[in-house]
């Protein structure tokens, strides 16, 4: 996995083009057909298209970070998604697809789970993997085949539709490599621990704020100050850059600080607040040499409630209300009231149009 | 930590594998399951994009779109009763005769594999009656 990670960057086009081969032939070997076909060659082709996907993401976009338990978890939930996925397409036997999809479903809530969306989570458990699926096994059980059928034991053009799938899926991870050096999308969210990061620093902050001599104003600001070049400099960008830029030797700063290159202007913002207050400091000291220091302390002080309030704006970065469902339902019936109605409608219209179908009973062949 | 690249791209590759399988499988609730997984991958997409920007609009879209697959299962359950009860097979290649004007037929040419044939049920001896050992049947 990591020997194949570490790839010179123009590897990342044949990293691609070799997934997606390997999954489309695997998948091909796997879709039921009436001739010969190879099964362990196709589960042997499909892991080595899913492992050489998984390491390309890995190393293109993958970040070393201490949030090591949300990444376990995706890896998890995103291998069994597309693992079960694969078995639903691969499977002859119907019952056994339904199953598998249900598996998916119970992954891709996983997934939900982590983008902070429980109610969406829970509505798609009850929805999917309790009613659909068990309404469709009701279907299967109706109609159960004997032995091998035509519906179950043939595929229309095997190749060409595996083909097609994964290049499609091919060409949106080529796209995603592409983009990746410009910086289109938005940066990750700050994690727990940059939160607790910045909580220490408001602290400080507080403090040296509340400070009435120069001595326990300076520690403080001190102290706040080293900790947000620190929370600054390990901010999360593409491994792309961090590999790319320390060799280019624009990695660091002045200071030998890590230079943030992930473009976000909220924290040029907050360099140029820090770089401000060293100013200010320095100014105050020469006011303090003509002689009145509350008038300094108070310049240092003002100084600092900016950078106070940036501190405070930039740690809600990327924070969703804690309160989902309440949040969620506020959306739906203020801004998206339309929507939900014509939402309600079309579930009404469904199901007098589903009853009207199957209630036409003796319909000669 | 987990950029949005993964999301994006994982469900890319669900949408892709649900393209395969609606593509190529012939079973109506197959396909449609396959459906339902490409579903699933925009899903996924939209509440990355919502978790990354901040906002709960792509919670609130994926509502809507659970709402818009749970429609679409009724419907497609209603349909593919009706053309069972019709054709007594779920095989979407039955209803090819409602194909474009001037496009060749597809026609199954290898023949289907044969069925295994099933393992016996094991004998039992009648309730009640004391079975013969083999031993006791040699002695005789």
């Amino acid at each position: 996995m990591t020997l194949l990670a570490i790839t010179p960057e123009g590897w990342a086009g044949t990293q691609i083009l070799g997934a997606a081969g390997l999954a489309a032939i695997g998948v091909y070997q796997l879709l039921p057909r009436p001739g010969h076909r190879s099964v362990a060659l196709g589960v042997f082709l499909c892991l080595a298209a899913l492992g050489i996907a998984g390491a390309f993401l890995f190393g293109a976009f993958g970040d070393p970070s201490p949030d090591r338990i949300s990444s376990v978890l995706f890896w998890f939930f995103s291998a069994g998604a597309v693992g079960f996925g694969t078995v639903l397409v691969a499977q002859s036997n119907p019952a056994r697809g339904a199953m598998a999809f249900a598996f998916v479903v119970l992954s891709t809530c996983g997934l939900f789970l982590l983008l902070a969306a429980p109610f969406l989570m829970a509505a798609t458990v009850i929805i999917y993997a309790g009613a659909v699926i068990v309404t469709f096994l009701f279907l299967l059980m109706l109609s159960a085949a004997h032995g091998p059928s035509d519906e179950n034991d043939r595929t229309r053009e095997p190749l060409l539709g595996s083909l097609a799938g994964f290049a499609f899926a091919g060409l949106i991870f080529f796209t995603l490599f592409q983009q990746a050096s410009e910086k289109v999308l938005p940066t990750p969210p700050l994690t727990a621990l940059d939160r607790d990061e910045l909580a220490q620093v408001r602290a400080d902050l507080d403090a040296s704020l509340a400070a009435t001599d120069d001595a326990t104003f300076d520690r403080h600001a001190t102290a706040a100050h080293a900790r947000l070049r620190e929370v600054i400099a390990e901010r999360p960008n593409t491994s792309i850059q961090r590999r790319l830029r320390p060799s280019l030797g624009v990695g660091r700063d002045a200071d030998g600080y890590p230079r943030p290159v992930a473009a976000d202007p909220r924290i040029e913002r907050f360099v140029e607040q820090t770089d401000r207050l060293y100013a200010t400091n320095s100014k105050a000291e020469e006011i303090t040499l003509d002689g009145n220091p509350q008038v300094a302390l108070k310049a240092k002080k003002d100084a600092l409630a900016k950078l106070r309030d940036e501190v405070a704006v930039y740690s809600g970065n990327g924070l969703l209300p804690a309160r989902n469902v309440a949040n969620v339902g506020y959306l739906l019936y203020s801004e998206y009231l339309l929507a939900i109605e014509m939402a309600g409608t079309l579930l009404l219209v469904a199901t007098i149009g589903a009853v009207a179908i199957a209630g036409r009973r003796g319909v000669p062949a | 930590m987990i950029s949005l690249e993964h999301y994006l791209a994982v469900g890319a590759v669900l949408f892709g594998i649900g393209l395969v399988g609606f593509l190529t499988r012939r079973n109506f609730i197959t396909m449609f399951l396959c459906a339902e997984m490409m579903l699933q991958g925009v899903v996924v997409n939209f509440l990355a994009f919502g978790r990354f920007h901040g906002h709960l609009g792509g919670q609130v879209f994926g509502l809507f779109i659970v709402t818009v697959a749970a429609c679409e299962a009724g419907l497609a359950l209603a349909l593919f009763l009706m053309l069972y009860r019709r054709g007594k097979s779920l095989d979407s290649g039955d209803w090819q005769g409602i194909r474009e004007d001037g496009l060749p037929p597809t026609v199954d040419l290898d023949p289907l594999a044969r069925p295994r044939p099933e393992p016996e049920d094991p004998h039992l001896p009648a309730a009640g009656a004391k079975p013969v050992s083999k031993e006791e049947a040699l002695r005789v």
